[in-house]
């Protein structure tokens, strides 16, 4: 097989996939342009307006906008935001102290950050509101925003990284005469940019994610956050699965400009951390 | 002296996590074991919501259709990530697009995805619209023991396999190309490369992998909750539904912080085997 | 020199502010009000009860349905002083009242009683207290999709209480629909959950479920109960209603006009009014032959947390909105269901005939005896919740065609046990 029919193949099986992934999607986006009747008129057998919709309306996307969903978009992206800006902070230094610093407790310490993220966020939500309650927390955006920097997972990742990275470099920057802190901030983390996003990315998607915590914490109408708001459509009585799906294509469009652009770096950072062990 | 300023500095480093972890999980956790040793009406410490839910059948269920399900489902996702980061790490153009389409997903609430995957399993849904014209008679999927915890597989892997693979792309990256080259040269195959080369130098981000997705699937259980509550039969009523099931719907905190005790053990478990097995694999490959 | 300027000109704006609001302060109270409802159906009944009292502003808080147990749980359970009044699902009453999560609202009990029926004073009450203020209730109708009964040569049913047609009549009738074309013969809204299923058992004489003094004890393997679960069951096998469609899409089934009979609440007036092409009808709902007609009722009432911050306000709202017509009429401005109280029932249910002419009158007449004589409330215990959660599995199974009997006494043990864990 010559390169050009293999790479050829390739591109078929990546379109294939990608296809497949995004066709519920697809679904959604063109139910939210069709009238409340017609969702779930046309699923069996096939036919042409099973994938089209055969009536169009933008009532789905009025409603929505016409409802509070802006300020909502605009806290989800607020919280995540300031989650990973926060976070990548406090994680990568953790992580930097567990793979780089020799000190006593070090096991233990990172075994407290793995355990940390064993224990599902749900059943904690009670205790922990609690505990926020009693810093004056609720309806406000730090308490939305707390629980995600503290993130286990990221730690654990970033630690992943930076062990991978040689120790040469620490030795190296520890006879120049730099403290851990110059160490830290100028050599592991611009060479730690694809890891950074990773853990960006976990960072975003567990607040872009988050559920019954901003439900719990920040109810208020001006503090919800997007899934709340998409979740607040359906009722007792009536379930608008039109402005649900509207609002599912809008929430789901905001990551997938950012992560279009930040695709680049993930590609472009190739080989840059050099001589690897 | 070396000794304190590395103490010291670790400090500096590991307060803000160290800190917010155990105000934020530790913290609330220690009172969900509070709760757990709390008999109802009880007032003082004892292990009688662990002996309860023990002998409860529906706990016992519950368990049991969790390790079937961590053992398919971990595998699956891993290796479906694995194949999905070979095959999208490469130059081609619009690759990265692709990549975006396949990540998406976990970007949608979950409570939304959970309704589109109902519509596609009804009976008289997408799905069996599909299979019908390749003669396949319609499937009972959700409303089926034998098939509900299938679909919760499908639907979560839906979710979760880019999300995975978006790691394991950024470590396929990490590795040198001199090192293919190398091996080239010594004339290894296609299969040869990806056996001494890859596995070996992806090892920290697989860890990463395995470790993160087993905890995530343990925890599932937005899916289960919106397209199943457990049933038909339990047969999809994995742990962490049921501790819901227990705080939130029956009210009843004990046995709902209980068995939250069993399932963080039950992780701490795996996750440490799992620790054990890469780093004695990485060891041996080296 | 500017600086200092720009600084003393931000003192005195920020002390004006605080001025401003701390008069804002003295002068109004703000209560917080929690629902599941959206902003546009409490917003009448807030409107109107802020013009009566111009020193009192409501807040109002929504949170899905779905999440209003964890948020009072989590809230209210937390001797949270910042929700004042909520909304509570009735049956749940016993078990908010006896965690401590409901105020006594003995005071208001004559005023209550003087414009509410017994059966919505029930259920707010616990143990001879009275927890909450009765608000909404609810009732059900069968719809029928005229075209499809046309298509199969079947008289549409009458809307009259003699006229009520019997359940193995109204499964007959459903299979000529289908015999006819119809894809489905009849289903129930709220396909696996007690609320709807219910009138069921309680028709065939198999009693709620639980019994005993504290209705503490699971009595749900009787023969009855089998016989009653045996028809729900057969209605799947024999593929007169559909498996695998969740509840919330189950009335796009009818509007979609894929089957004959329906059986569900006014809450569907107006979207099977809205939907194109769709004709139909409405009749009482079936009873078993031999047993007496039951139809589910109760929906939320108001209650007022014992935290709250502003206890006195709330009381003055709670009044409005429960006791007094005018209010109770807004609260049902922009919702579907009926209040329970009785002077605003009447002119919320000419608005329901009004809006259909060809539904509307027999609507009317339905509902109107169905509240007064045929409702029968979910049963009063603290083990209400976890009964209700565990039934709701076991409707859930029988439908997907596990067997009954077996079924039912797994569930029954499941029952003593969890149970016993709340006596």
């Amino acid at each position: 097989m010559n390169m050009s029919a293999r790479r050829s193949f390739q591109m078929v099986l990546i379109v294939t996939f990608g296809l497949l992934f995004v066709f519920p999607l697809y679904w959604v986006c063109i139910s939210a342009f069709r009238p409340e009747d017609d969702i779930f008129r046309y699923l069996s057998p096939l036919r042409i307006w099973t994938f089209l919709p055969n009536r169009v309306t933008f009532d789905n996307i009025v409603t929505l906008w016409m409802s509070p969903f802006a300020r909502a978009i605009f806290n989800s992206i607020f919280v995540a935001v300031a989650t990973v800006a926060g976070g990548l902070v406090v994680c990568a230094m953790a992580a930097f102290a567990l793979a780089v610093i020799e000190f006593p407790g070090r096991s233990l310490v990172f075994t407290v950050m793995i355990v940390s993220f064993l224990i599902p966020f749900d059943a904690i939500a009670v205790p922990l509101y609690n505990v926020m309650r009693g810093f004056g927390l609720q309806n406000t955006y730090l308490g939305l925003i707390l629980p995600g920097i503290g993130n286990g997972l990221t730690v654990f990742l970033l630690r992943q990284f930076f062990l991978g990275l040689p120790k040469d470099l620490r030795e190296a920057g520890l006879v120049d005469g730099m403290g851990y802190f110059q160490i830290f901030w100028r050599i592991y983390l611009p060479l730690s940019v694809p890891a950074l996003i990773s853990a960006g990315l976990i960072m975003f998607i567990f607040q872009w994610q988050a559920y019954l915590w901003p439900l719990l914490i920040a109810p208020r109408t001006d503090l919800k956050v997007a899934a709340v708001a998409i979740a607040q459509f359906s009722s007792a009585y009536d379930v608008s699965f039109g402005v649900i799906f509207a609002g599912a294509m809008f929430v789901s469009l905001i990551p997938m400009i950012i992560l279009v652009v930040f695709q680049q770096y993930f590609t472009s950072s190739v080989a840059s951390t050099g001589g690897k062990e | 002296m070396n000794r304190r300023r590395n103490l010291y500095a670790a400090l500096f480093f590991l307060a803000p996590a160290i800190i917010s972890v155990i105000v934020l999980r530790l913290w609330p956790a220690l009172v969900a074991v509070h709760y757990s040793l709390l008999a109802p009406r009880a007032t003082s410490y004892s292990f009688e919501n662990y002996t309860y839910i023990f002998g409860d059948p529906v706990f016992r269920n519950s368990l049991w259709i969790t390790l079937i399900y961590s053992i398919i489902v971990n595998p699956l996702q891993i290796a479906a990530a694995l194949g999905l980061a070979l095959l999208m790490n490469n130059r081609l153009p619009t690759t990265g697009f692709w990549r975006t389409l396949i990540l998406l997903p976990v970007a949608i609430p979950q409570s939304v995805s959970a309704v589109i995957w109902a519509v596609a399993f009804r009976p008289d849904g997408l799905i069996n619209a599909v299979l019908a014209p390749f003669g396949i008679g319609p499937q009972p999927f959700l409303t089926s023991p034998d098939q509900a915890l299938a679909c919760i597989i499908l639907m979560v892997s839906w979710v979760g396999v880019g999300y995975w693979m978006t790691f394991l792309i950024a470590g396929l990256q990490d590795i040198p190309k001199s090192l293919y080259e190398a091996v080239t040269i010594d004339g290894a195959n296609r299969w040869q490369r990806f056996r001494y080369v890859t596995l070996p130098q992806l090892r920290r981000p697989l860890t990463f992998v395995l470790v993160a997705d087993t905890v995530a699937n343990f925890l599932v259980f937005a899916p289960v909750q919106i397209l199943t509550k457990g049933g038909p039969q339990g047969s999809t009523n994995l742990i962490m539904n049921e501790v819901y099931t227990r705080a939130f719907l029956q009210g009843d905190r004990g046995s709902a912080s209980a068995a939250t005790v069993v399932l963080v053990l039950l992780v701490l478990i795996v996750v440490l085997v799992q620790f054990r097995l890469m780093n004695d694999s990485g060891e041996q490959s080296r | 020199m500017r600086s200092l300027r720009t600084r003393v000109g931000l003192l005195l704006l920020a002390t004006s502010m605080i001025a401003a609001s701390g008069a804002a302060f003295a002068e109004q109270v703000t209560l917080n009000f929690l629902t599941a409802e959206k902003d546009e159906t409490v917003a009448p009944v807030i409107a109107g009860f802020e013009k009566l009292h111009p020193d009192i502003k409501v807040v109002h808080t929504t949170v899905p349905f779905d999440s209003m147990n964890a948020t009072i749980e989590a809230r209210v359970g937390g001797q949270d002083s910042s929700i004042d009044v909520f909304l509570v699902d009735s049956p749940r009453v016993p078990a908010m009242a006896n965690r401590g999560y409901l105020m006594n609202l003995n005071e208001f009990r004559d005023a209550a009683d003087k414009v509410s029926n017994d059966v919505a004073m029930g259920v707010v009450s616990w143990k001879g207290d009275m927890y909450a203020l009765p608000l909404w209730t609810s009732t059900q109708l069968m719809y029928y999709n005229k075209d499809l009964l046309d298509k199969a040569g079947i008289p549409y049913p009458g809307a009259k209480e003699e006229d009520r047609l019997t359940y193995d009549q109204v499964v007959d009738l459903a299979k000529k629909a289908q015999a006819a074309g119809a894809k489905f013969g009849f289903l129930p809204e709220q396909i696996d959950r007690y609320y709807q299923l219910q009138p069921l058992f309680e028709s065939i004489g198999g009693g709620s479920g639980l019994t005993g003094p504290d209705n503490l004890t699971p009595d749900i393997t009787n023969p009855k109960w089998i016989e009653a679960a045996e028809f729900y069951s057969s209605l799947f096998k024999d593929g007169i209603a559909p498996r695998g469609v969740p509840n919330d899409q189950m009335s796009s089934v009818f509007t979609s006009g894929d089957v004959a009979f329906y059986i569900g609440g006014p809450w569907q007036f107006r979207p099977f009014n809205a939907a194109e092409g769709l004709k139909y009808g409405v009749a009482p709902v079936p009873y078993f032959k031999g047993g007496k007609p039951v139809v589910p009722t109760d929906s939320w009432a108001v209650g007022i947390s014992p935290y709250a911050a502003h206890p006195d306000e709330a009381k003055k709202f709670v009044e409005y909105m429960s006791i007094n017509p005018e209010g109770a009429l807004l609260s049902v401005a922009n919702n579907p269901i009926p209040p329970t109280n009785e002077e605003a029932y009447k002119t919320y249910i000419d608005g329901i005939a009004a809006l259909n002419p060809d539904v509307g009158p027999a609507a009317k007449e339905i509902m109107t005896y169905e509240l007064a004589k045929n409702s029968v409330s979910r049963p009063r215990s603290i083990g209400y919740v976890a009964f209700e959660e565990i039934m709701n599995r076991a409707f859930s199974d029988i439908r997907n065609g596990a067997d009954v009997t077996t079924t039912l006494q797994q569930a029954q043990d499941q029952l003593n046990s969890t149970l016993a864990r709340i006596q």
